[in-house]
């Protein structure tokens, strides 16, 4: 059956059951929804029957004990934090910096989630024949991101909370209270973005060129969330230096206007829900939690009503694209029809067109390059715009920059490099560069071209993504902190020297499980297990890197000899790298069932 | 030719045999097809033959190349088209069979000849510029096989070709099977209608619960038959299957 077809039997005969039966459907619809994203069946199987990824277990395991001293040093700041906020009386400022920084993070993630979940989940051509409402299948969809925003915001979220919480000692209201935020914390956020997409897939649909609206849609979200962190961020400044200092952070929230209510004068679910945990069972915190569980149903209510007007409009053929019926003349079909080109060519060029005409891919691949360097440009821009006052604490971001490089040329061109080639890897397409081919994966396991050759071809075109991520870097490194070109050019070299460790190390996590059975292709880049090792690794290599740098510095070597070593270290590691990348190829590929 | 020398292939740590001990050769100019109920293994030997499963045990070679050591050779003169057809839909119909083209370095005339010849048989000429993604099912299927036709291969591997396909390009690809086995080449598929099989396969092998039970031309499987009368093909095939 049609998307059109299916849209319209529901319209007619989509009501069935009543309220509790109702209830039950949405909830098995959910429950199905979750299952199915989240590939429990799936984990269960391979984990208890097929005995498979076993190894993963003890590597997650010791992944996370490597972010232990991460959460240890804000578990440490926060506390610090606490103890200076404490005798002005702003401690709360501290829970709704937390909260708040959730719900950006949740309004900025949920803008691909949301996307990807409601309109490019495959599951929908089996949900939609079914006599469910749109609301339903949009409520389930709606879960599914609910959840996932559980475990973006808990890394933001539950540190402040818990900290808190276990430091002043609360009593259990704190708690309670505290749970019920948690839980509902990405609803509003979410909401609204869903209500933006749900509107704005109403008119891209009667569009041909969807692909392309969706990515402008998706760009022009962001940038409103984002100007909206830059509001906030210029509020709750008040005039003031953003200082990362504890003095100047003490400084800014001593001022004549409370910080908690600039907050709340811009986005007031973020104070609602500050004075509720920290109000507990007290009347103000029962209040207030009253008010942000209100406002959240109320904000899901009005989604779901959106969502069943709009959802199926925006739906309906938004997989199916139409194309004109044309025949190419003779001539036409033989410029066309390619002359033979060489394997690796033929290789590159499908790796790139399928990731430019992928909405999803290019906006967690080379837009996260070009997106990362923006955002610093930007928040150096604010910071200017908003200094002034606050540089008595110690001068600005930019003058701090200043006074490294003027002091120490060596320590900021390593720091150069080491911003150049986060900004070329924290993109995923390295890590997930086997996975994005999904079910397409059979067409590399068939063709007459060695493992070894394909893979370089990907290496190519992940090392080139990564590069515009270093470029993006440099230009902004040129630009916003005015470093000279004496300092970049040697910054811009390791980096690339870096960039090819780092692309082969995620291209091998990814060879070793890739994540082939997605419908949907959020999960091959954003929700892949391969990009979160990955991420994992750089961070140990580049620490090694930076440990081997420091004891070179402590040696007292020259600039020119502690880059020597440094370069070489990088080049000998990335040839290693590459080569075993080549080696890991060939004999993973026949592997790959 | 194909040639599956005492191949076995297991899941589950052994505890599900998908195919179990088989050995059977596909002679070059033969068309063969490969029948049996539904998990009996049909798509296992076909992934196997490809080399996207490695067998357990055995070993299997395309036109004398074994799969396992000279995997590359053997790919180079076979093609093969899924049951389903998930091809990459963000590429439109021409760059799939541009790059398919590349990858099996089939010069440039023959390409142009054969994609004129197959868009044409298919009707698939007045869309091949446009995406994938809008492509009917079987339109989808038809590009498949016109990818699989487009390195004019010595094997052919198909799973379940017939399926989606219309009556008209149904049949086209029947005469299609014909000339390429009668070219000298092979031609192993699988196919659940029975029909088709009986009339245009040159053996069949039957199999079930991942043994082979049952191969022959369709003479030989008749006279297997302890029966009275000539039975058909779908007769043989529930008798064999029964247990």
């Amino acid at each position: 059956m049609s998307r059109a077809g299916a849209a319209g039997a529901e319209g007619a005969g989509g009501a069935v059951g009543g309220g509790v039966g109702r209830l039950r459907t949405i909830v098995t619809v959910i429950r199905a929804g979750l299952r199915s994203n989240f590939g429990l069946a799936v984990i269960k199987h391979r984990l208890l029957k097929e005995k498979k990824d076993r190894w993963l277990v003890p590597l997650i395991g010791v992944a996370a004990l490597g972010v232990v001293p991460m959460f240890y040093g804000i578990v440490l700041l926060i506390q610090n934090l606490y103890f200076v906020l404490k005798p002005m009386g702003q401690e709360r400022a501290l829970l709704a910096f937390g909260l708040l920084a959730g719900q950006i993070l949740i309004l900025l993630f949920g803008i691909y989630y949301v996307i990807a979940a409601f309109y490019f989940s495959r599951d929908l051509e089996l949900l939609i024949p079914l006599p469910l409402r749109p609301s339903e299948v949009m409520a389930s969809k709606f879960a599914v991101v609910v959840i996932n925003e559980y475990l973006t915001m808990a890394a933001v979220v539950l540190p402040v909370v818990v900290t808190l919480g276990v430091v002043a000692r609360v009593k259990i209201g704190y708690w309670v209270n505290a749970v019920l935020v948690y839980l509902t914390l990405p609803v509003i956020p979410l909401a609204v973005v869903s209500l933006a997409v749900v509107l704005m897939m109403r008119f891209i649909n009667i569009s041909r060129k969807k692909d392309a609206f969706i990515l402008v849609g998706s760009l022009v979200l962001i940038g409103l969330s984002f100007a909206l962190q830059v509001g906030l961020g210029r509020t709750s400044a008040g005039g003031e230096g953003a200082q990362p200092s504890l003095q100047a952070v003490a400084a800014f929230l001593t001022s004549p206007n409370s910080l908690l209510n600039k907050i709340g004068a811009v986005f007031p679910p973020g104070i609602w829900a500050t004075k509720a945990i920290a109000g507990g069972f007290r009347a103000e915190g029962l209040a207030n939690l009253a008010l942000f569980l209100g406002v959240s149903l109320l904000l899901f209510a009005g989604m779901i009503v959106a969502a069943e007007k709009l959802f199926y409009r925006g739906l309906v053929g938004l997989g199916e694209t139409t194309g004109k019926r044309r025949r190419l003349s003779r001539d036409e079909m033989s410029r066309r029809v390619s002359s033979g080109r060489r394997a690796f060519a033929a290789i590159f060029e499908r790796e790139w067109r399928i990731m430019n005409r992928t909405p999803i891919f290019l906006l967690n691949g080379i837009l996260v390059g070009v997106f990362v360097p923006a955002i610093v440009i930007i928040m150096s821009t604010v910071d200017k715009g908003s200094g002034g006052g606050g540089a008595a604490q110690g001068g600005d971001a930019m003058v701090l920059i200043k006074a490294m490089v003027s002091a120490n040329p060596l320590v900021a061109m390593l720091g150069a490099a080491l911003f150049m080639t986060v900004c070329g890897s924290i993109n995923g397409t390295a890590s997930s560069t086997f996975s994005r081919e999904g079910a397409q994966f059979w067409i590399s396991r068939v063709i007459p071209v060695a493992p070894r050759e394909q893979a370089a071809a990907k290496f190519l075109h992940s090392y080139l993504v990564a590069l515009v991520g270093v470029v993006t870097a440099s230009v902004v490194a040129g630009l916003a902190f005015h470093l000279a070109a004496a300092l970049l050019v040697p910054a811009v070299v390791l980096s690339l020297a870096a960039g090819v460790v780092l692309t082969a190390v995620g291209m091998m996590i990814d060879l070793a499980r890739p994540l082939l059975d997605w419908t949907n292709p959020q999960k091959a880049i954003k929700q892949n297990l391969n990009v979160l090792l990955a991420l994992f690794a750089d961070i140990g290599i580049l620490t090694v890197l930076f440990f081997a740098a420091k004891a070179l510095i402590k040696a007292k070597l020259g600039t020119s000899a502690v880059l020597g070593v440094v370069l070489g270290m990088l080049v000998v590691l990335a040839a290693a790298s590459y080569l075993a990348l080549m080696r890991f190829a060939d004999k993973r590929y026949p592997a790959i069932e | 030719m194909i040639a599956l020398e005492h191949v076995s292939k297991s899941y589950n740590r052994g505890k599900v045999r998908a195919v179990d001990d088989l050995t059977l050769t596909i002679k070059p100019g033969e068309i063969f097809g490969f029948l049996g109920p539904n998990g009996a293994g049909k798509t296992t030997t076909i992934k196997l033959i490809v080399g996207l499963l490695r067998p357990d045990a055995g070993r299997i070679a395309v036109e004398g190349h074994d799969i396992e050591t000279e995997p590359l050779a053997a790919k180079q003169v076979t093609t093969y088209v899924p049951d389903f057809p998930a091809i990459y839909e963000r590429l439109t119909g021409l760059e799939y069979l541009n790059f398919i083209g590349d990858v099996y370095g089939v010069p440039k005339a023959d390409r142009l000849e054969r994609i004129d010849k197959w868009l044409e048989i298919f009707e698939l000429a007045p869309v091949v510029t446009n995406p994938i993604q809008s492509y009917s099912h079987g339109m989808k299927q038809k590009i498949v096989l016109t990818a699989a036709l487009l390195p004019g291969p010595r094997v052919m591997v198909l799973d379940e070709p017939l399926v989606g396909l219309d009556p008209r390009a149904a049949h086209q690809l029947k005469e299609m099977f014909r000339e390429h086995c009668d070219a000298g080449k092979t031609l192993f598929f699988s196919t659940h209608i029975m029909e088709v099989a009986e009339k245009l396969c040159d053996r069949i092998g039957i199999i079930h619960k991942g043994r082979l039970v049952a191969c022959g031309t369709m003479a030989e499987l008749k006279a297997m038959d302890r029966t009275e009368g000539g039975q058909s093909l779908e007769e043989i095939f529930l008798e064999v299957t029964e247990k």
